[in-house]
């Protein structure tokens, strides 16, 4: 990797300024499986489809939603093994940074060390950008935090959003119910609900994950049985 | 010009060139610098529901005592604890970066990380520093496969054993082991033998000294009883504090401050030339 015969950037600028292969990747994402992310006014929420190829596949060996480091969690949109990657690499810099400073790291200071990889693939040879968009949602000193890292590297902070095929739909949904001082609770229905809207087939405890973060600042996947508990309450 | 996409792994491992210049100047007569070494007592035994790690809490540099309660019982992951005697730097660095390398782990694979996970990181790293890493280390902890204890020595040779102990005060410490040891034995006798066993390194043995560390790790559960024995308190305090002769005048009464407070009004006029 990196040897003189490929170290020509393959992302280059088309004549109108824009980068296409990160267009590309930005279409990738959009046709992969709904996920989204409230947050709340104690806690955050992050809920993503889990739609298997087929009900051959053992539906728990899948785990879509990751932890980075106990008070952070992330889904993504768009393509499973580019998210496996990133999720290493942040695991690590979040482990390195632990090592330097001794302090738990930031919510931001990993948002930003992540786009950060994911730009620098944008820019470096022989090397094709991130098919995926991930939300982060995580719970430090600053308090509940929900951030959206896009391909391209950029990221924004959200108090709801959402990614992948469903998203003009769900994000409408979500502006309508969002509130400021949501309880994390609520947030959960409301994220249930919005999943709903897209949904194609039935949902159940066994084609969405959900993962919480609450005051107790210890991001938790929900097991099957405590989303079904959230599926009865919301219907 | 693209910078590489993945970072490349430093080829070779240590470089030696340092060590061969220190060698040279040894030769030519340069006294070493000596460096903090833990001159210590660190024992551990398996017990009827796991494992009791001990430690003294004395630092030395040569004949110095440079730190009274220093911490020798690290942690490496939530089940498993590692004494470290030797050079305090090279233990602290090690047990650190291999604790970093086990969280991962855990991350990774989503399970409880095991002892010999956490033993062959060790023998690696040590090994692949020849020696020059000087931390001698007694491993112990439970995961799945029940408890386990094992030494490992600097150049990264490795034992698995019922108890054991390393450090200065180890030959003291092991004597005590070897006459009172049994299989079987429950917490409470346990941690008296490890208690007894330190405190024997810490009387016998110059280079250990001060509080007994205490660590008791079981299934699901681990208790650190950080100076669980005190047995060198610092006895000879004055209770009846300091008193001056008559001619000493005591400070306190001649402060006289140097001027009255100052109050400051905004925009007033400026002061007349």
């Amino acid at each position: 990797m990196g040897d003189s015969q490929y170290s020509f950037s393959l992302t280059t600028f088309s004549p109108s300024g824009k980068l296409v292969q990160i267009e590309h990747a930005l279409t990738a994402v959009g046709s992969g499986q709904t996920s989204l992310g409230i947050k709340a006014a104690n806690g955050v929420v992050i809920a993503t489809e889990k739609k298997l190829p087929s009900i051959l596949v053992d539906e728990t060996s899948v785990q879509k939603i990751q932890t980075l480091t106990p008070n952070i969690g992330v889904v993504y949109s768009g393509m499973g093994p580019d998210s496996r990657v990133l999720v290493r690499k942040s695991r690590k810099q979040a482990e390195q940074y632990y090592r330097l400073y001794k302090e738990p790291i930031p919510v931001t200071q990993l948002v930003r060390e992540t786009a950060t990889v994911m730009q620098e693939f944008t820019q470096s040879g022989g090397v094709r950008p991130f098919g995926v968009s991930l939300l982060v949602a995580g719970f430090d000193d600053k308090g509940p935090q929900l951030y959206q890292v896009d391909p391209s590297g950029s990221y924004f902070s959200w108090k709801a959003s959402a990614m992948g095929k469903n998203v003009s739909n769900a994000k409408t949904f979500l502006e309508k119910r969002y509130t400021d001082d949501m309880e994390l609770d609520d947030a959960v229905h409301t994220a249930i609900l919005t999943l709903k809207e897209g949904f194609e087939g039935q949902i159940s405890s066994k084609n969405i994950e959900i993962g919480v973060i609450g005051s107790n600042k210890i991001f938790k996947v929900l097991t099957p049985s405590e989303i079904e508990d959230y599926l009865q309450e919301v219907e | 010009m693209s910078k590489i996409a993945e970072s490349v792994p430093p080829k070779g491992g240590f470089s030696f060139d340092l060590c061969k210049r220190n060698e040279m100047l040894v030769q030519k007569g340069l006294k070493q610098p000596s460096f903090l070494k833990t001159g210590t007592t660190i024992v551990g035994l398996v017990f009827k529901d796991g494992v009791i790690l001990g430690a003294d809490t004395r630092a030395t540099e040569g004949p110095i005592v440079a730190d009274k309660n220093c911490e020798k019982i690290h942690y490496m992951a939530p089940n498993i604890y590692c004494c470290g005697a030797g050079t305090a730097a090279d233990t602290e660095a090690v047990t650190d970066m291999v604790s970093s390398q086990l969280k991962l782990h855990r991350f990774h694979t989503g399970r409880d990380s095991r002892v010999v996970t956490a033993l062959t990181l060790l023998k690696s790293h040590l090994f692949s520093y020849q020696g020059h890493v000087s931390a001698a280390l007694v491993l112990g902890g439970v995961d799945v496969t029940g408890p386990h204890l094992h030494t490992i020595y600097p150049h990264g040779s490795t034992d698995t054993l019922p108890f054991a102990t390393m450090g200065s005060g180890s030959l003291a410490a092991m004597a005590v082991f070897e006459s009172k040891y049994r299989e079987g034995l429950s917490r409470d006798e346990g941690v008296t033998l490890v208690a007894e066993a330190i405190c024997s390194g810490i009387f016998n043995d110059l280079g250990s000294g001060s509080n007994v560390d205490i660590c008791v790790i079981t299934k699901g559960e681990k208790e650190y009883l950080r100076n669980y024995m005190l047995p060198n308190p610092r006895t000879y305090v004055s209770e009846k504090g300091y008193s001056f002769s008559k001619k000493t005048e005591v400070l306190l009464t001649k402060i006289t401050p140097l001027r009255e407070l100052v109050e400051v009004i905004e925009g007033g006029d400026a002061m007349e030339e």
